[in-house]
This record gives C-alpha cells, sequence and structure tokens, in this order.
C-alpha cells in the first residue's frame, strides 16, 4: 500500500501497468516485425536507429501527425469513442494480473471471472467502429469480427471453467500456487489447446484474421480510421491483448510465477519467470501467426461450433469426473492427453489428401 | 494437427538461417559481366576519338527507334590523325524507351556501342522524363573515364 | 425453397467489384461478382486494361526484333515463349538448329517454368492469406535461376537471347557446374515450400474442393496445362507433339484428379520436380562445345511465303504463335494463342455457387499472367 491513501496507491499502480503496456506494445511491433522477418529470410527493419530499434517510435510519430479523418456522414460520437471502447477492455485485463505472488494493481478473489468477462467487452468497441463508418464494407467485416469473438470466448470459457474446477478457486493467486508441483499444462493439454486457439481469435491473428488483413476485398471494421486513432484500434488493443493474454495463459498454465522454485526465491525469480513464459506464449503466437494462411469465416466458425466446443464440454466433463471420483491427477493425463491426440485425428481426417496426385510413368495414357 | 506441426518446424527452420536480403544503398549486389544495361558509347583512346561513326546501323535495327544519330566528316581525318573518314557529329539515346535488347550491339560493326555492364546503368533515375534523353557527351563520359568494361559477344 | 419464399423475405443481390486493383497478385483484372449473402452467383471479367498491342507491333518489325515483344506479353516464363516464337520462324523458313543451341534452349525453358511455378506459389500463398512466408521462399530460389539467367543472357527477365536458328551468343563456361548448383538449390525450396503448404490443414481447407471443373467441362472449354492435367487429363504438348528434343527425356507427367484448386497446386509442385529432372538430363547430355547459330544463316532473315502454327507447352498451358508471312523480312500476321486468356474462359463456370472468399482463391489457382491475357 503505498502511502496510506488507497486511491493514491491504485493511481499509482494503474500507471505503472498502463507505463508497462505502452512499453510493450512498442517493443512487439518492432519485434513482430523483426521476428517475422526471420521466418521469412529477410532481415526486417534496420534503417531507423541501430538495427531498427527506433522503428517503434517512428511509427508512433508517423501515426500522430497523420490528418485524422473522419466520413462526413459517419456517426460523429460512436466513430471517436470506438477505438477507446476496444482498447480499454484490453487494458482492463491487466488490473487483475497478479505479477508476483504478492504484487498486481489489484488482486481479486474473482480474478479468473473477471479476465474473462471484461476481454469480451472490447468487442462492443469493434461493432462501434463497423457502425459509425457508414460504410457498407465496414459494417460488413465489423458483423464479421463480432461473430468470431464471440464465438470463440465459449469454448474458452468452458475450458478455464474446467481448470478452475480442478484448482478450486477463481482467485488467480491460488491458481498460481496450486500449481507448485505441476504446471497445469502437463495434466490439461487440451484446455490449453482450447485457450491457444481462442487467443489467436481474440487478437485477430492468423489464422482467424477474417477481421484484421484486406478480407480479400475490402479493409474490416477499420477503413475509415486513420492516424493515431487506428492505432489505437489496431495496435495497441491487438498487442495489449495479446501480452495480457499471454501473462494470463502464463499463470493459469503455464505455472506462472510458482513453478519451479517460485515461493521460495523471491519477487525477483518470480518476475523473471513471468517474464520468460509470458514471452515465449507470445513468440509462439507469432510464430503461428506468420505460419499459417486464413481461414475462410465459415470455416472458422465451424472449427469453433463444431470441434472446440464439443472438446472444452469434454475437459469439463473429464474434470468433474475427477473432482467427483477423487482420482488422481495423473488419470487426468490419461483423458485429457487422449482427448487431444482425438481432436488432431479429426482435424487430419477431415483435411487429410484423400487421393494423392499421380506421377505415372510415360507411355500411359488415360 | 501434423501438418500444421510440420508447417511451423519449418518455419522456425528457415528463421534460423542467414537472411538472404542485403541492405541495397549501402551495400551492391555483384553484377555479371554480361548484365546488359542502357547503352552507351566507347571511347577510342588510341585516337582519342568515339568509335562511332555515325552509320546509322543500330538507328535502324532498333526495335522502338530510340536512336537519333547524325554523322559528319571527320576532321582527324582529314588531318591524318585517324582512319575514320566520318564520325558521329550527334547522338541521342532516349533510354524512357529503350528496351535494353542488345540489338544495336549485335548490329554495329565497329563495336562502337555497347550495353553498360555496371550500377550505373541501374541507377538511371530521373526526376523529369526529358532528362532521360542521353546526347553523345553524356554516352560517351563513363568509357572516358574508363569505369567500363563492357562484354562483348564472340 | 430458398430463403425468400419460406419467410416471405425480400432479399437483394449484391454487384461486388473486385478492382483493377489486386492486393498484390496478377496485375490488373477486374470482375464483377454477382453475390448473393456471401455465394457468388454470377461472375463477369473485364480484361483489357493491359493491352498493348504487341501482335499489330509485331507487323513492322522483323523476325530478330520482335523477340523482345514475346518476352513482354508472358513476362514470367519469357523463354517458353521466346521458344514457341523461334520455332514458328524457324518452321516457317526452314532453319535447322545446332544440337548445342537446342540444348540451351530446352535447359533455359526448362528453368523458366520453374521460376514461373515458383512465382505461382508465393502469389497463390498470398492470396490464401500465409502472405510473405511461401513468397519469400519460392522468390529465393527463383532469384538464385535469375542469377543464372542473367549470367547466361545479360537480364533477369525480358531475356531477348533466342534467335531463329539458335541462340544469340554462347553460354559461360561455367554454365554446366552453374546449372548443375542451381538444380540443387532448387530441390531445398521445392522441398521447402512442399513441406510449409501441402499438409498445413488450413491451407487444404481453403483450397480443397474450391473452384473444381470437370474433365468434359474442360475440354468443352478448351482449357490447358496444369488447369486441364489437374481434371486427371494426362495431355502435355511435350509428350503428344514433342518439339525441339524433348523426346530425348525421361520424365512423367503429374495429373490429379478432381481438379480443385488444391490438385491444380500440386500438379505444378510436381511439375517443378519434373522440370529439374529434365535440367539434368539435358546438362549431362549437352555437348561440350559446337555452333549455336546455323553457318549460312543471312543477315537479315526471310521468310518464304506461307503460314505455320506453332504450339509450346508453356507453364500456363498451350501457347501457340500463328504466323502468315508474305515473302519479307516481317510477318505479315502474329497471333498468340495464349493460354491465360483461353483458361480465363472457365472461371465463371468454376466459381460460380463458391463464396465470395473463394474467387481470389480460384483465380490465384489458374495462374495467369495479364501480359498474356490483353497481349
Amino acid at each position: 500500500m503505498i502511502g496510506d491513501n488507497v486511491w493514491l496507491d491504485a493511481f499509482v499502480r494503474l500507471l505503472a501497468v498502463l507505463g508497462l503496456a505502452i512499453l510493450v506494445v512498442l517493443i512487439l511491433t518492432y519485434v513482430e516485425r523483426k521476428f517475422v522477418g526471420r521466418i521469412q529470410m529477410r532481415l526486417g527493419p534496420m534503417r531507423t536507429g541501430p538495427y531498427g530499434i527506433l522503428q517503434s517510435i517512428a511509427d508512433t510519430v508517423k501515426l500522430v501527425v497523420k490528418e485524422d479523418l473522419r466520413p462526413a456522414s459517419a456517426d460523429r460520437w460512436v466513430y471517436e469513442l470506438a477505438p477507446i471502447a476496444a482498447f480499454v477492455p484490453a487494458f482492463a485485463v491487466l488490473v487483475a494480473l497478479p505479477f508476483t505472488d504478492s504484487w498486481g494493481v489489484r488482486v481479486l478473489n474473482l480474478g479468473l471471472f473477471y479476465v474473462v468477462a471484461v476481454s469480451a467487452l472490447s468487442v462492443l468497441g469493434y461493432i462501434m467502429a463497423g457502425w459509425a463508418s457508414d460504410n457498407k464494407y465496414a459494417l460488413l467485416g465489423a458483423m464479421r469480427s463480432a461473430a468470431q469473438l464471440i464465438s470463440y470466448e465459449i469454448p474458452v470459457v468452458l475450458a478455464l471453467l474446467a481448470l478452475a474446477m480442478v484448482a478450486g478457486s477463481l482467485d488467480l493467486v491460488k491458481i498460481v500456487e496450486a500449481q507448485g508441483r505441476v504446471p497445469f499444462i502437463v495434466w490439461q493439454p487440451l484446455g490449453f489447446f482450447i485457450f491457444m486457439a481462442g487467443m489467436l481469435a481474440e487478437t485477430s491473428r492468423r489464422p482467424f484474421d477474417v477481421p484484421s488483413a484486406e478480407s480479400e476485398i475490402v479493409g474490416g471494421p477499420w477503413i475509415e480510421y486513420s492516424g493515431i486513432r487506428w492505432s489505437i484500434l489496431f495496435a495497441f488493443t491487438e498487442y495489449t491483448t495479446m501480452f495480457g493474454l499471454s501473462v494470463f495463459g502464463a499463470l493459469i498454465f503455464l505455472g506462472g510465477w510458482n513453478w519451479p522454485l517460485g515461493l521460495e526465491l523471491g519477487w525477483w525469480w518470480q518476475l523473471l519467470l513471468i517474464f520468460v513464459k509470458a514471452t515465449s506464449l507470445i513468440i509462439v503466437t507469432l510464430w503461428m501467426s506468420a505460419t499459417f494462411p486464413r481461414l475462410r469465416i465459415d470455416q472458422l466458425m465451424g472449427f469453433c461450433w463444431k470441434l472446440l466446443l464439443p472438446m472444452a464440454f469434454l475437459q469439463v466433463f473429464l474434470n468433474g469426473l475427477l473432482l467427483v471420483y477423487k482420482w488422481p491427477d495423473w488419470t487426468l493425463l490419461l483423458t485429457s492427453g487422449g482427448a487431444l491426440v482425438f481432436t488432431a485425428f479429426l482435424i487430419y481426417d477431415a483435411t487429410r489428401v484423400k487421393a494423392p496426385v499421380r506421377a505415372t510413368a510415360r507411355g500411359v495414357t488415360s | 494437427m501434423i501438418g500444421v506441426l510440420k508447417a511451423m518446424a519449418t518455419t522456425m527452420r528457415t528463421m534460423l538461417r542467414k537472411p538472404v536480403t542485403i541492405q541495397y544503398p549501402t551495400v551492391h549486389r555483384e553484377i555479371p559481366e554480361r548484365n546488359k544495361g542502357f547503352p552507351l558509347l566507347l571511347w577510342d583512346f588510341e585516337v582519342d576519338e568515339p568509335y562511332c561513326t555515325g552509320c546509322h546501323a543500330c538507328e535502324r535495327a532498333c526495335p522502338v527507334e530510340c536512336m537519333t544519330v547524325i554523322m559528319k566528316d571527320n576532321p582527324n581525318f582529314a588531318e591524318e590523325k585517324s582512319k575514320r573518314r566520318k564520325i558521329v557529329d550527334e547522338f541521342w539515346i532516349d533510354y524512357g524507351r529503350c528496351m535494353r535488347c542488345g540489338i544495336c550491339v549485335e548490329v554495329c560493326n565497329f563495336e562502337a556501342i555497347a550495353m553498360n555492364n555496371s550500377w550505373t546503368a541501374q541507377e538511371q533515375s530521373r526526376f523529369d522524363r526529358s532528362e532521360l534523353v542521353l546526347d553523345l557527351d553524356q554516352l560517351l563520359a563513363q568509357s572516358k573515364a574508363g569505369k567500363i568494361h563492357p562484354w562483348v559477344a564472340p | 425453397m430458398t430463403v425468400e419464399q419460406e419467410h416471405g423475405l425480400e432479399t437483394l443481390e449484391i454487384n461486388v467489384n473486385v478492382g483493377p486493383q489486386h492486393p498484390a497478385t496478377h496485375g490488373v483484372f477486374r470482375m464483377v461478382l454477382t453475390v448473393d449473402g456471401e455465394r457468388v452467383v454470377d461472375l463477369v471479367p473485364h480484361i483489357g486494361y493491359l493491352h498493348r498491342g504487341a501482335e499489330k507491333l509485331s507487323e513492322n518489325l522483323d523476325y530478330r526484333q520482335a523477340i523482345g515483344l514475346q518476352d513482354r506479353t508472358e513476362y514470367l516464363a519469357a523463354f517458353n515463349a521466346e521458344l514457341c516464337y523461334v520455332m514458328a520462324v524457324e518452321k516457317l523458313a526452314g532453319l535447322e538448329v545446332p544440337e548445342r543451341a537446342e540444348y540451351i534452349r530446352v535447359i533455359l525453358a526448362e528453368l523458366n517454368r520453374i521460376t514461373s511455378h515458383y512465382m505461382f506459389m508465393g502469389a497463390f500463398a498470398t492470396d490464401i492469406g500465409v502472405f510473405g512466408t511461401a513468397f519469400t521462399y519460392g522468390f529465393r530460389e527463383r532469384e538464385y535461376i535469375q542469377d543464372l539467367f542473367e549470367e547466361v543472357s545479360g537480364d533477369r527477365m525480358m531475356y531477348a537471347y533466342f534467335r531463329p536458328g539458335g541462340v544469340a551468343w554462347d553460354v559461360p563456361d561455367n554454365f554446366k557446374e552453374r546449372v548443375r548448383w542451381v538444380c540443387r538449390q532448387t530441390r531445398v525450396g521445392i522441398s521447402d515450400i512442399d513441406s510449409l503448404l501441402t499438409s498445413n490443414e488450413v491451407f487444404v481447407t481453403r483450397t480443397r474442393g474450391i473452384g473444381a471443373i470437370s474433365p468434359q467441362q474442360a475440354i468443352d472449354y478448351g482449357l490447358s496445362g496444369p488447369v486441364l492435367r489437374a481434371c486427371g487429363l494426362r495431355v502435355d504438348l511435350r509428350r503428344e507433339e514433342p518439339y525441339s528434343i524433348y523426346d530425348r527425356f525421361d520424365f512423367d507427367v503429374p495429373t490429379g484428379e478432381h481438379g480443385d484448386s488444391f490438385d491444380r497446386y500440386r500438379v505444378r509442385l510436381e511439375e517443378m520436380r519434373q522440370s529439374v529432372r529434365i535440367v539434368e538430363q539435358a546438362v549431362d547430355q549437352m555437348p561440350d562445345s559446337g555452333p549455336i547459330l546455323p553457318e549460312k544463316l543471312p543477315r537479315r532473315l526471310r521468310c518464304p511465303p506461307g503460314e505455320v502454327y506453332m504450339r509450346a507447352e508453356n507453364p500456363r498451358g498451350e501457347y501457340g504463335i500463328y504466323l502468315v508471312s508474305k515473302g519479307g523480312d516481317k510477318p505479315y500476321r502474329l497471333k498468340i494463342r495464349s493460354p491465360s486468356y483461353c483458361n480465363l474462359m472457365a472461371l465463371k463456370e468454376m466459381t460460380v455457387g463458391h463464396y465470395v472468399a473463394d474467387a481470389v482463391v480460384i483465380l490465384g489457382s489458374i495462374d495467369i499472367v495479364l501480359g498474356e491475357v490483353d497481349r
């Protein structure tokens, strides 16, 4: 408690986390371009500053000095507030995350619930943006985006519910403490898979980036935005959500600041662990973004409702069995791991190349 | 699922390779000897005049008609310094029309014109299109300075 | 019963204009889709944005000058286009091509087929959404091959290297080693793209069953090339009417089964491997020295009066040159039968009934070159 004033304390901590979020966004824009560039065997930004380090700052300056356009027939207040409505929930997720065992902005005993509920609110920002732009294609893109975001919430919520059942609490600190011996990813790989798919969909990254990139024809809900307003809607929200969900995923699945030896070694080790785990989740997200093509909107929805949702129910069921019959933890690995393999098989079967291309010998005509 | 993991393994493998791009303005790629840049005229150092006699062979052979040649009587011939009766008086090539096919080099009887195989040929950007029409002095400049090693087809 | 009849709702069909400027591929091509909800009901292609009058211009250029124009018509597979044109002139004028020149031409044409297919891989993956990764893999290999082209002919894309009767000048001394090195590198590139895309589930779901066309329809529309072979018909002009020295090489002709976009991609991938085989055989068989142009070649080539139609297997299909000569050194009429133009006729057939998002994928899988379509 800083100073003895609750408000001052809250304010200072919020500022710290806001600063962290902005710093992370700046770093992530640079890291993404370098990382994706290396995957594509090219150098990435190199000219702005040594090895292109100042690229994010150059981008920010460029966006700030751009002209702030607004279509004349756009709904003025909705148009201007849409980026904020999209960004604030992404930032609000960071408020409930405990970065070490005793430091977070506010550690709520409903932490998990709060994170899931608040991160769903950014859908409102996208719909506001699409509606207020007074553009047929923006509305179309916004509707698709809303459909995607809302649909992917559901399996994620169920997977996290399953996890909370086993951990016995919704409080994030307690969940992390319950992973002292073994992180939850080991027992519940299926839940982790569902969470990763949900994270990719929440941040609108490939393969689920129908709203984000050129949706083959036009630009999605952000066509009419320019300059810093666009940057808040797009870059800030996306990277803050990615950061928030990565820290969240690191906390609940990868053992957070507790595994391997968090509680014993003190806060510096815990911070390091959190940092390393969140970074690895971010890198995996960027890696998957750079590798996959885009799914079509109907395939995306089919993937969610027909595959992820039943798997999420299955995970809840398995966890329930574990609790009711008091089975030891490793049975969960068998069942959840088995379900994950089964999911992989379903995906493989649905997309298998059934009739291979025949390269036949000369002289045999068909 | 397997395919997805295979694809991710491929991208990880390529990430660990050395990047193939180079930073252009600071580093230039090496151009092969036969590169067909824009054509330029060669200077005969022994007699101190261009090789070109203004015979119009390249002008006629050019598919896009980008050259204009004017011939004159060679003053050096009258003074017995050179064997060329006629010498080029004016020569214009419009680099904006040239299609770099190399036919002019093939038909030249005197090996007076050559394709520029150095980086200067690639960096011919101008702000005004009329600056792309080069006259005789500009065409001879690089050869006079000795900065050209043209490749001639055997 | 449709939605309208069942619920008494009135639905509208929208026209979506996929305008002359595409994100990053194919050139200036416009298609107007009529969409009902998300399904395409009708498609009208508009071409002609890149018409440069190649056929008319050729009437004023003699046989050597027109080679540069052929390059620019089919810019991604220029050696193949030049080869077809040069063979047409040779057929009409009755020229005999020396051995070494034949081998050089075949090697360069097959390498150009590989570069054209690399370009296809990159552009197709970009259409699907991979943006960047498959593109740069394909282009890195393409750069190696283009460096080889530059060492031989002087240009990376608009070569103007073939001449009626042979090639313009001889290849450099280290040609064989360079070609072998390029072949080794290319195999790495092909397998990179293969492992990135072929079994990638997202890629497969985006392309399987999209844009399928039956063999009978393919024959009716006059399709050719990988589009036709993906339907299951093993038609390859290098086998049916072997031109140049293709009958000396041992290679397979890959076919697909369903005629959809995924099969077209796989056919092209396999064709790249077969091209590498041809190049390796050609390099082994090529004579180490010899003339590259016939001895008695006149300075100005004049063709006797007559007409000839010559066709070749380009990476995109059957490329045909119809040449009418009235005895001078310039053709009277030069008509180009371009495969992309004919393959585009089937675009409507392939796209109607699919989603809007698939229209771009199908266009990408036909692999058109606008220079050819519009000439």
